[in-house]
């Protein structure tokens, strides 16, 4: 698959201060999610990515163009924007199709592309209401609308999901799911983990300025060798279950849980490990109750990465 | 788009946006006390009329020309950039197909538009209640426009002025008070050519009085020291000012990355 | 496909470009550095003075007639007296730069706070109303302090020493208190008037150009009210002016307008209480929300 979103040596100072440190990636169609903590730099890759800042060295491009100057390249790309910032004293309604008429579309149409974006976030009801007078939430909606009204290929979408209720949450959640489906780009930022979890398993995970990793958050696991993998299993006889394992050599270290019922062993072979457990089921009638990877998850892989 | 139709749909834009503002009702009204004082003048300088005109120079002329267009250029101009970048609202306008130019043309068209409006009206209500006696004088009207088209160009030249300091510079509206009200007022009494290293300079060329011609007393206030530049070079200083300023203002918005501070 | 990093050094496959002058960054730190150090900013624009100086002389050159007749008609300039220093204290130069200070240093204190929500950070502090304000004013306080009063009991200190003895001091025991006095007056009305004004807006560019705009627009208003009314009264309406004349008073000198000092107290005071009636309704830690 072609990429959608192209950086290549991508580097940018403020300064002295090296907010990105030479990131290389590429995003395809779908959704990626852009993890990393607070100042990590995703904001600023995507600031890069939309044509507000320049790189210092390197180049970030969307569909084989440069975004810097390139104000045609935004016929086809929409920005949810990070900061709670708007322009206060118009309506819903008038700020979204206020900022359609920079499309060149018909003022029938703007309308029309207004209020079905409005709609979509459920802001029908307060369009004609101040953004001054909008609730937090309310204002990530509009902010969510302003960038989703002239129907764009590409979203990129800087914490879309801060300041939303929990239900505000899922709602959009599954508004950026559908996206998808229709064969979008979404890049999506957050420092909040179950949120891209929730959303997408393709991430790119960011840290200090540079990209740790990239990819499946399973097969992102499975390459930090560094650290073996935990499995739990609960089960009716943990301590008989850890008898059959405490030769295998492919066995690191087992732990019991509080609970008396749980094993947590550490591998550096899982497809191993599983087979053992198969075994020790049919043979030694273990009644396995469930078996989990703690660490086969988006926070452990991070923290894995970032060393902690 | 093309800079020409992208700079209407931001005028457009722009133009309806900062008529809301509560700061605009207050330049507007600001505008409209030399009506309040035309109606105070008429009242208690009847039966003057040479007061009248002398008052009428000195309300009209001193105010709009060395400080109400003066004012209004600096906070609208500066506000060309600067109030986006306060506000962090310029992602919204730098991620639309919109040419960055043509945010700088949009944005000077409707507070240019806004100023010359709020500017017109006010000249044009207390003028002719200081002038009710002489409405049927066809010479009082082109005395009007005069008055008026040296306002507009004098907005127009301020403005793209304060919209070049405003995009250079962080802290724009210091420096251009100091330009206003000290460069400009100072530069009169300085010898030779370098009163030409001004925008009053020029406007004050173009009023319809000379240096120790009548008018009262107002006239001397406005004309002290004033080596005039002739009337035809003078429009074609303020409108060279304004398109190169606005033209240096273009490319230095297209330029220059704007971070917020956050 | 899926790709980690390792967190450590990356060497970088990049070419290397030469610089057109590969020297400049040597003397941009160079220079970069030598301003960096205490005092030599100050240095640096003294060294310009000779050179303002020459350009002071060019200027009277061309206007020699004019200055000739400025020296005359002030001879105060050349007498050093009380009228000395209310010549420079109640002038519009100092007027003029005390304004560009406040832009600077006054505009923001309260319009900031108010813009980002910071009050109920305040409050949420053993801070009271009044300590807020105190501290706010105190900015102001400070440089005004620092332009109207310690440089002119210094120059007072200065005339002594060159005069070698205290005659002058005694012809004019009262003189320090009167700088002292015009100091504490400019101080606590600029704080007033900065304070009230950027309480006032949310946005600081509004206010500066609120502080610059309101204190100018009073003289021009006052001098059309004078020409209208040919009253010396309407010279109240102008806080510049209602200034100069207090600040004639603190001297004991002439009065610039046939109009008793006590007016302009009175204006000053008002502006002074406007500020605190309108701070006691803006400055609170909860807003209210009609």
């Amino acid at each position: 698959m072609t990429a959608v979103i192209s950086a290549v040596n991508l580097s940018k100072w403020y300064g002295n201060v090296l907010g990105l440190n030479d990131v290389s990636l590429e995003i395809e169609a779908g959704i990626t999610g852009l993890l990393g903590p607070n100042g990590a730099g995703k904001s600023t890759f995507m600031k890069l990515a939309t044509g507000q800042l320049k790189p210092n060295i390197g180049t970030v491009a969307i569909h084989g163009r440069r975004t810097w100057n390139a104000p045609d390249l935004f016929r086809t790309v929409g920005f949810c924007p990070e900061p709670d910032a708007f322009y206060e004293d118009v309506t819903g309604f008038e700020f979204v199709a206020g900022l359609l008429r920079f499309y060149g579309f018909p003022k029938k149409e703007i309308g029309e592309r207004a209020a079905r974006a409005l709609d979509i976030v459920d802001l029908s009801k307060d369009r004609d209401r101040l953004i001054r007078g909008y609730s937090r939430g309310m204002r990530q909606r509009v902010k969510f609308a302003q960038a989703i009204a002239h129907d764009p290929e590409v979203l990129i979408l800087d914490e879309p999901l801060s300041g939303l209720d929990p239900l505000g949450k899922r709602k959009l959640i599954k508004l950026i799911k559908g996206f998808k489906d229709e064969g979008r780009t979404v890049l999506v930022s957050s420092h909040v983990l179950p949120e891209i979890e929730a959303l997408t398993s393709q991430v790119v995970l960011v840290h200090q300025g540079k990209v740790l990793a990239q990819g499946d958050v399973p097969y992102i696991r499975d390459l930090i060798e560094a650290h073996p993998h935990m499995i739990s299993v609960r089960s009716s006889d943990p301590r008989r279950l850890a008898a059959r394992f405490v030769g295998d050599p492919a066995v690191l270290k087992m732990t019991f849980g509080a609970d008396g019922r749980t094993l947590v062993v550490e591998t550096r072979n899982r497809d191993h490990l599983f087979g053992g457990l198969t075994a020790a089921v049919l043979e030694a009638g273990i009644e396995v109750e469930e078996i989990s990877s703690p660490d086969d998850n988006l926070q452990a892989v991070f923290e894995y990465l970032v060393g902690k | 788009m093309t800079i020409r139709s992208a700079a209407r749909e931001v005028f457009g834009f722009f133009f309806v946006l900062v008529r809301r503002t509560g700061r605009t009702r207050t330049f507007a009204l600001l505008g409209l006390i030399p009506v309040a004082l035309a109606v105070v003048a008429r009242v208690f300088l009847r039966g003057r009329s040479g007061d009248m005109a002398a008052v009428s120079t000195e309300i009209l002329m001193v105010f709009f020309l060395q400080f109400y267009i003066i004012i209004l250029a600096l906070f609208f101009g500066t506000s060309i950039a600067a109030e986006e970048v306060e506000n962090r609202t310029l992602v919204y306008l730098i991620t639309r197909p919109v040419p960055k130019p043509a945010i700088v043309f949009g944005k000077f068209a409707a507070y240019s538009a806004l100023m010359g409006g709020m500017t017109a009206l006010g000249l044009a209500i207390s003028f002719f209640i200081l002038n009710a006696a002489r409405l049927g004088e066809p010479a009082l009207y082109a005395t009007f426009f005069r008055y008026l088209g040296v306002l507009v160009l004098g907005i127009l030249a301020y403005t793209a002025f304060f919209a070049f300091l405003g995009t250079v510079l962080k802290r724009a509206i210091i420096l251009g008070l100091v330009f206003g009200f000290g460069w400009e007022t100072a530069i009169q009494y300085f010898p030779g050519s370098t009163q030409r290293f001004s925008i009053v300079h020029y406007l004050k060329s173009l009023l319809p009085y000379r240096p120790g011609g009548g008018g009262g007393r107002g006239v001397a206030l406005l004309l002290f020291r004033l080596e005039p530049t002739a009337p035809l070079l003078a429009v074609l200083a303020l409108v060279g000012i304004t398109a190169v300023f606005l033209a240096l203002t273009c490319v230095l918005f297209r330029a220059k990355e704007y971070l917020s501070e956050d | 496909m899926a790709v980690v990093r390792e967190k450590g050094y990356a060497h970088w496959d990049g070419s290397l470009a030469g610089r057109r002058f590969p020297w400049m960054p040597i003397t941009r730190t160079g220079i970069r550095l030598a301003f960096r150090k205490k005092g030599f900013k100050l240095a640096f624009a003294s060294a310009f003075l000779p050179a303002f100086v020459a350009l002071g002389g060019l200027y009277v050159s061309e206007r020699l007639e004019d200055f000739k007749a400025f020296v005359q008609g002030n001879r105060a300039l050349l007498k050093i007296d009380p009228a000395y220093f209310q010549l420079f204290l109640t002038g519009y130069p100092l007027y003029f730069i005390l304004i560009v200070v406040l832009s600077f240093a006054g505009a923001g204190l309260v319009a900031e706070d108010l813009k980002h929500n910071a009050l109920q950070l305040y409050f949420a502090r053993p801070l009271s109303k009044k300590d807020y304000v105190l501290g706010k004013m105190s900015v102001v306080a400070f440089f005004v302090i620092l332009l109207t009063g310690l440089p002119w009991i210094l120059l007072v200190v200065f005339k002594l020493i060159f005069a070698g003895n205290l005659a002058f001091l005694a012809a004019y025991p009262w003189l320090p208190l009167s700088i002292l006095g015009h100091s504490a007056l400019l101080t606590v009305f600029f704080g007033s008037y900065a304070l009230l004004l950027s309480a006032s807006s949310r946005n600081t560019r509004y206010v500066v150009v609120l502080i610059f705009g309101v204190f100018y627009f009073s003289s021009v208003l006052s001098a059309i009210l004078r020409g209208i009314f040919r009253s010396p009264y309407m010279v109240l309406f102008s806080l510049p002016e209602n200034l100069r004349q207090a600040g004639a008073a603190l001297f004991g000198g002439k009065l610039p307008h046939a109009v008793p000092a006590v007016w302009s107290f009175l204006v000053l005071a008002g502006i002074c209480a406007l500020a605190a009636a309108v701070l006691a309704r803006k400055v609170r830690s909860v807003e209210v929300i009609k």
